[in-house]
């Protein structure tokens, strides 16, 4: 067991933050072995790798096996279906939501512009550790406050629209483009630690989606083609606090990831996103490496690599997907199509994916929020050293707990679902079959990919 | 959940099939039994005579599947439960 994450991952950090953990290893061990988490984990676990990753995939197996022996249809409804009214927040607070996401953007556009120098700071530091690790996290844990946040929505709302009509047939396809393409460039380039690209793709970003939504209207726009909004959107229906029908309700987590009715495009944003969640962890493995040296050995140009490696994984992704949906037809005995129960099943695997995120993200959040934060008192100048904090090695295991967290969680709104759409309740047990034997896998793969050391990205 | 827009709520029936169809919605199923339960668990209101009777003969079907496989969940429980115990002994 070794490279947890724990440890913040080396291809964010590379070469700006890096430094600061280098600086941390420099201090003494009695505040510092926290911080080399890896060698500190590794000589006080003596548990192997596979069996900790082998007990993860029977934990989800016996979840599903407990979760089974729940078979009251009014039960399971009525857990689903538990509200209680939260105070509406105030328009002051929606206001004041608007203004920290404008200058969340300010702040990054200006610092790009500025360019404060060698080391790390504000901008990729608010990016990459306040917005994508710690924000993200929010949304899934508490609620999806990004409708409010969004500065794009806001400065959209501005402008005036043509407000044309969206082609519906396109569903959401141009999302799940775009997704792949965000995560692309997030792992290819050196956007991770570089300000001024980092601005640069900002600022494009940002004429591109008041462009997309002066022509569609914000609403759409957001709805459909934006892929951060959509992100956000499906992390929201894992978290406990929602928006329902007018109102902020408390929900028990998960009772949000209900067939919300979509088609085919909408399964394959979903997917999507687990997989490049998964990617985001996978291209840091010395797997890997190995795999692109070989693949760039046999003639693969190094620019393909990543764009066809995300593309590739998606389609391996939804065929294992979909091929679970069309066998949950067999096992369950119904004439429901494959792809309505891939509609229906598909809302479970989000909370996979959130579990997932915070396997791999809670610990790099951690660690640099002190430096977010001093970072955030000087917001013009290169830090080239800044306080993190040094976790203790046991908090690989918070990762792995998130990651078995998250499948809990899948498990029981698949039980959920199976319950809502069919009549007999041996229909709803049997359909489950394809679709653990699925989460299994998945639970093996992503608890391996956690449990490997980290190593620089090959070819970005 | 409910509209024929809704592809939730597609059905796909193989050719050369005869499904069984719900009098009060259309809906195929594979049997009887499953049909019996679909109209004892949403057309619950006014079900009466036979209809009822055989909704009761598949609840009770159900029930018996129902015992033993969570007897056969429990035993994969405990047989998950020791193999997991004997490996971290071993190891």
């Amino acid at each position: 067991m070794s490279g947890p994450r724990g440890r913040p991952s080396a291809r964010r950090l590379a070469p700006a933050i890096g430094a600061l953990l280098a600086a941390l290893a420099a201090v003494p061990p009695a505040s510092a072995h926290g911080g080399g988490l890896g060698a500190a984990a590794r000589s006080s676990l003596t548990i192997p790798t596979w069996l900790v990753v082998l007990t993860g995939g029977a934990a989800v197996g016996a979840s599903f096996l407990l979760a089974s022996f729940v078979t009251d249809y009014a039960l399971i409804r009525a857990i689903d279906g538990w509200r209680a009214r939260l105070p509406d927040p105030g328009r002051v607070a929606v206001l004041l939501g608007r203004l920290v996401g404008l200058g969340g953007l300010g702040v990054v556009l200006l610092v790009g512009v500025i360019d404060p120098g060698p080391g790390t700071n504000l901008a990729v530091l608010l990016v990459w550790v306040g917005w994508w690790a710690g924000y993200t996290g929010s949304v899934y844990l508490v609620g999806n406050t990004w409708p409010v946040l969004n500065p794009w929505r806001t400065l959209a709302g501005l402008l005036p629209s043509l407000d044309r009509a969206y082609p519906e047939r396109l569903g959401a396809w141009p999302a799940v483009v775009a997704l792949l393409a965000l995560v692309w460039v997030e792992v290819a380039s050196p956007v991770a630690s570089d300000a001024a690209l980092l601005a640069t793709l900002v600022a494009a970003y940002t004429l591109l989606t008041l462009a997309g939504a002066a022509v569609l209207g914000a609403e759409a726009w957001f709805a459909h083609v934006d892929p951060v909004a959509r992100v956000f959107r499906a992390y929201g229906r894992v978290a406990p606090v929602a928006r329902e029908g007018g109102r902020l309700r408390l929900r028990l987590p998960g009772a949000g990831l209900t067939g919300e009715a979509g088609g085919a495009a909408d399964v394959a944003f979903v997917v999507a996103l687990l997989w490049v969640t998964t990617f985001d962890g996978l291209v840091a493995t010395p797997a890997w490496r190995r795999f692109a040296g070989l693949a760039v050995g046999a003639g693969l140009p190094p620019a393909v690599l990543y764009p066809l490696g995300l593309v590739a994984g998606l389609v391996a992704f939804l065929g294992v997907y979909r091929g679970a949906a069309r066998w949950a037809r067999r096992t369950a005995g119904t004439y429901r199509s494959a792809e309505a129960l891939a509609v229906v099943f598909a809302p479970s695997l989000l909370a996979i994916a959130a579990g997932y995120h915070l396997a791999h993200y809670l610990g790099y959040f951690l660690t640099l929020a002190p430096a977010l934060a001093t970072a955030a008192t000087r917001p013009l100048v290169g830090l080239t050293s800044a306080p993190t904090l040094a976790l203790p090695p046991w908090f690989e295991f918070v990762g792995m707990a998130a990651v078995l967290a998250g499948h809990l969680l899948a498990i029981w709104v698949a039980h959920a679902r199976a319950y809502e759409l069919f009549p007999g309740r041996r229909q709803a047990v049997r359909s489950q079959y394809p679709l653990v034997g699925v989460m299994v896998f998945y639970t093996l793969t992503s608890l391996w990919i956690i449990a490997q050391p980290e190593v620089p990205v090959p070819y970005t | 959940m409910t509209g024929a827009d809704d592809p939730a709520e597609a059905f796909e029936v193989p050719t050369g099939v005869e499904a069984v169809t719900c009098p009060e919605c259309g809906r195929p199923f594979v049997d009887e039994e499953v049909l019996a339960l679909h109209r004892g668990r949403a057309h619950a209101e006014g079900l009466s005579g036979e209809p009822r009777a055989a909704f009761e003969r598949a609840l009770e079907a159900e029930e018996t599947w129902l015992r033993r496989f969570r007897l056969k969940a429990l035993g994969g429980l405990v047989l998950l439960y020791f193999a997991l115990l004997t490996l971290y002994a071993l190891v």
